[in-house]
């Protein structure tokens, strides 16, 4: 049997991990990284780059290196995250014919399952590299606030890369089956997963190799990149101020200034003071135009409080939903690069009470627990459950424009749920069923994942027929829907199959096309 | 309303030697014809659905007019117990009784030893566990997860955890279960319905008042105090637009037993159609009942057994073109419920080459390799099939694989010494 790895595909770094006699452990790349950027670039020769390569290149090749994809995939194009990345990218993003994001580099327009599909597949070959042989299963990270058809296009960047995915996990779930290994006893812990590019919170309960999940919350769109952002916008700010030159519309020096913006935000969470020295980032008719500045510790937290404050709501709200009380949390994990910051580390600790945890890598511990799912799903000899939830609520739409839900989010699966639903209108003979997926009450607002119609309902004064709707989601996340009158016993289903925002020929295509572009490196 | 009360009560049979081929019928009216077995009584019979209830009379009074149906005064066993509700109902019209059910007396049911199937990638002593808990499902929630009743929150989510591990279908991950996926589905959702009334202590009093006490003392009214905060039950009552009624569930389940008890019979009459449809409704009346589903399964199993039987029987070589394609889509259907039945398979593989599907035939020989791959027969055939495509080499190759297997195939020797003769003479025919 082949190994099977996990994969942390993250917005800004991919992280890939096995079991290796029973321990968990994650794969350096071939420069001895242990993660690796999510950037996929075509430099000027027309070459494909990933990873570091990508990056080096990214200051000089701004416009046709790809970053941070992963706020694009499984959303529409129309989405205000989507033009609020529009208006942040160097790169050119345009409207797909499923109404999806693109993205343009090298005057080729690609898919943001097909970015992500390059940096998986880079990520497999990292692993085939220091394993010596194929691999072709893995689980792949999202964030838990991920929909359906963000997971499904997360599937389809695997099958872009040649993998089976096997199972797509939660980060802050991973995390805490990495925690929770060969871990004894009962614990409730919290992860707070502070990412590049999202913001998750999770409370699981821990018992000898059981991880339950009590509850997620959080925001993809929220995350270090924000940080980063706000350091830029305030340096382009301050330059203009002093140096009379909008550095706005030059992709190259907004570049530079990101990079170091992200370089000072790290060294921020060990010294107090940096300073930000960017020589020849302009020039006009006066000469070269340099950029330093000195950006302090304080100055920083003052730039992202609001952000943090953002996340420490989220923490709130996940308590509420798992029926918790902060001092009941026995453990707090902190996870992704940007928790390194000491104000997050002092926010998260006032609101807990309690110190967070220090024994895991903030940045490997999330593939680890891919890995150690993959393991757990394949391996009889692990001992590791997983009883995960679904995201979101499901439901169904009612009348009024109403969303009634069956099955709450944070519901443990596999389950099953069903109510009695009933007619509005007398002698009304079929009832349309919309399956309905999100959080507000308000049927429009939600995610639409499928419909269907139950007819020939014996005629009868409104109110009187009985309708039953029952959800079942099994345990690789399946939903179907069924109606079913109970007068006549007739039923109607529907397998809600939760699609990408790509179809399986463009996919199939994509995988050809990308297979030949293997053959033509080789050769 | 005459012709209502006519018919009320009865049951009806076909006349002996009816010829429904006469008959012209919808697709409504067909079903519900179909449903006549001489043993489901009018109620059920209109209210199996398909059918409005008044076209249904309608249609059961011309059949009888016109001498199709004979009138079966009464259910062929007149003390059964349903036969004697059907009277009671019978006179309350067609009004739905409400009460709950009384509580089942907890019995541990006898498992079924046949679905034990060592063939699968699966402990024998695995699948009789599961069985064993499958049996006891019907149990009160505590006794389920084997807590005592009004235990600690810990102690109830200890023995969640601890059934989890046993029964949750990701312990059993891509595994060949067969029949044993579903069953773990079923029992890993009631173990998880288990904890989640037993952790809840609103929901946990429900669920005492209905398995101690049938008839409780109505609760004292509270005495007014602090305002409490929100249960989990009640937050959940308030965010949801409609009620749950229980008792609707309840004459529902009921519905749903007397339904398959009439299938119970059909099945022993060997109407197995019949008996599969009377089942499916079942279902559809109590989907949570598992004996139901179990019924369905093993049925269709069944079913599937008996067509392939006859499959087999015919010979394959003398069939016809539209025969074989007949055949074929009769294998597909039984092989969906038996996918690695080897007989199957074979006849499978051999019909797609008689048919020249050599992708097809090659996936079901792959499936016998898989399983089988130490049985020359199989090989043979795959290069059968890569001789049918002018893969010489590849069909060499299988022939002496499963020559190495099996000396005294001829079928193999034969066919390797053709192919050999094949090449010599196309090697001959190049060099002169």
């Amino acid at each position: 049997m082949s190994r099977v790895i996990g994969i942390d595909l993250g917005t800004t770094n991919s992280c890939v991990a096995i079991i290796e006699n029973g321990q968990p452990m994650v794969i350096p790349n071939s420069g001895g990284y242990k993660t690796t950027p999510s950037m996929f670039g075509i430099s000027q020769d027309g070459k494909r780059l990933v990873g570091h390569l990508a990056k080096r290149q990214a200051i000089t090749n701004a416009r046709n290196t790809i970053s941070a994809s992963k706020r694009l995939i499984g959303r529409r194009f129309d989405d205000p995250e989507v033009q609020k990345t529009i208006d942040l990218s160097p790169f050119e993003i345009v409207r797909g014919p499923n109404e999806d994001p693109r993205i343009k580099a090298g005057g080729k327009i690609f898919t943001c399952p097909e970015i992500s599909g390059i940096i998986l597949r880079e990520m497999k070959r990292v692993a085939e590299e220091y394993l010596g042989e194929t691999v072709r299963e893995a689980v792949i990270t999202v964030p838990a606030h991920f929909n359906d058809t963000q997971r499904q296009c997360t599937k389809d960047a695997g099958k872009i890369a040649g993998l089976d995915v096997l199972r797509i996990i939660n980060e802050p779930t991973a995390a805490a089956l990495a925690y929770g290994m060969n871990r004894a006893g009962e614990e409730k812990i919290a992860v707070y997963d502070l990412g590049g590019g999202t913001f998750d919170i999770s409370i699981l309960d821990i018992s000898d190799g059981v991880v339950e999940v009590l509850a997620t919350s959080g925001n993809t769109f929220l995350g270090g990149e924000d940080f980063d952002r706000r350091i830029v916008q305030h340096l382009v700010e301050w330059f203009e101020e002093t140096e009379g030159v909008d550095l706005r519309g030059d992709t190259m020096a907004l570049q530079r200034l990101k990079d170091a913006a992200e370089k000072g935000k790290c060294d921020l969470s060990m010294r107090e003071v940096v300073e930000i020295n960017l020589p020849f980032i302009a020039s006009d008719a006066e000469g070269p135009r340099h950029l330093n500045y000195e950006l302090t510790r304080e100055n920083l937290e003052n730039l992202v409080r609001d952000v943090i404050e953002g996340t420490i709501k989220c923490v709130e709200q996940c308590c509420v939903d798992a029926d918790v009380r902060p001092d009941d949390i026995d453990q707090i994990v902190l996870v992704g690069g940007q928790s390194r910051m000491p104000l997050v580390q002092r926010r998260v600790m006032e609101f807990f009470g309690k110190r967070p945890h220090k024994g895991v890598n903030p940045d490997e511990v999330v593939g680890l627990g891919a890995a150690i799912q993959a393991a757990a799903l394949l391996d009889s000899e692990n001992d590791m459950l997983l009883l995960d939830v679904t995201p979101l609520s499901l439901g169904i739409g009612t009348f009024g424009g109403h969303f009634a839900r069956l099955i709450e989010r944070n519901t443990t699966v596999p389950v099953s749920k069903g109510h009695v639903f009933t007619t509005t209108r007398d002698d009304q003979s079929a009832v349309k069923i919309r399956v309905l997926q999100g959080e507000s009450d308000i049927a429009s607002e939600n995610d639409l994942l499928g419909e269907f119609v139950l007819s020939g309902i014996p005629s009868a004064p409104k109110g009187e027929p009985e309708v039953e709707v029952s959800f079942d989601i099994d345990a690789n996340g399946i939903v179907s829907v069924s109606a079913r009158d109970l007068a006549t016993g007739k039923e109607q289903s529907i397998t809600v199959s939760s699609t990408g925002t790509l179809s399986d020929t463009e996919i199939d295509e994509i995988i050809e096309e990308h297979d030949l572009y293997e053959v033509q490196l080789r050769t | 309303m005459k012709q209502v009360e006519n018919l009320m009560g009865q049951v009806f049979a076909l006349v002996p030697d009816c010829d429904a081929t006469r008959l012209s019928l919808t697709a409504a009216e067909g079903y519900l014809f179909s449903r006549i077995d001489g043993a489901t009584p009018w109620r059920l019979l209109r209210e199996m659905g398909g059918i409005p209830v008044d076209e249904a009379d309608s249609c059961l009074s011309r059949w009888v007019e016109e001498g199709w149906l004979d009138i079966v005064s009464e259910a062929p066993s007149a003390s059964s117990p349903e036969a004697n509700a059907e009277q009671t109902n019978a006179e309350q019209a067609d009004e739905v009784q409400a009460e709950p059910p009384t509580p089942e007396p907890p019995q541990i049911l006898e498992i079924d030893e046949s679905q034990i199937d060592e063939r699968l990638d699966f402990d024998v002593s695995a699948q009789r566990r599961i069985l064993e808990f499958e049996a006891t499902l019907g149990l009160p929630y505590s006794e389920l997860l084997d807590v005592p009743r009004g235990s600690e929150p810990n102690v109830i989510k200890r023995a969640y955890f601890k059934l989890s591990k046993e029964f949750h279908p990701d312990r059993y991950f891509r595994r060949e279960i067969g029949s044993h996926a579903e069953r773990l589905e079923r029992i890993f959702k009631k173990i998880l319905e288990a904890y989640e009334m037993l952790s809840d202590p609103d929901l946990c009093q429900v669920e005492n008042q209905r398995t101690v006490a049938p008839c409780p003392e109505p609760s004292p009214e509270p005495t007014p105090e602090a305002p409490k905060p929100l249960t989990k039950l009640e937050r959940l009552q308030q965010r949801m637009p409609f009620k749950i009624d229980q008792a609707v569930f309840a004459s529902r389940r009921e519905k749903a037993k007397e339904i398959f008890r009439a299938a119970e019979r059909s099945m022993e009459a060997g109407r197995l159609v019949a008996a599969e449809a009377s089942i499916r409704i079942a279902i559809s009346f109590d989907p949570g009942r598992a004996e139901f589903k179990e019924a369905l399964g093993s049925l269709r199993i069944r079913a599937a057994g008996s067509r392939a039987t006859k499959l087999l029987a015919a010979p394959s070589e003398r069939m016809s073109g539209g025969e074989l394609r007949e055949a074929l889509k009769l294998l597909e259907d039984v092989l969906i419920y038996r996918p690695h039945d080897p007989e199957l398979n074979d006849r499978a593989a051999r019909v797609c080459l008689q048919l020249g599907e050599f992708n097809l035939a090659m996936g079901y020989v792959e499936t016998l390799l898989e399983r089988t791959p130490d049985v020359a027969a199989h090989h043979t055939l795959l290069g059968r099939i890569y001789r049918e495509q002018n893969d010489l080499a590849a069909a060499v190759s299988a022939f002496e694989a499963a020559l190495k297997l099996d000396e005294e195939d001829l079928d193999a020797r034969r066919a390797l010494a053709s192919v050999r003769i094949g090449e010599r003479n196309a090697a001959r025919g190049g060099t002169a």
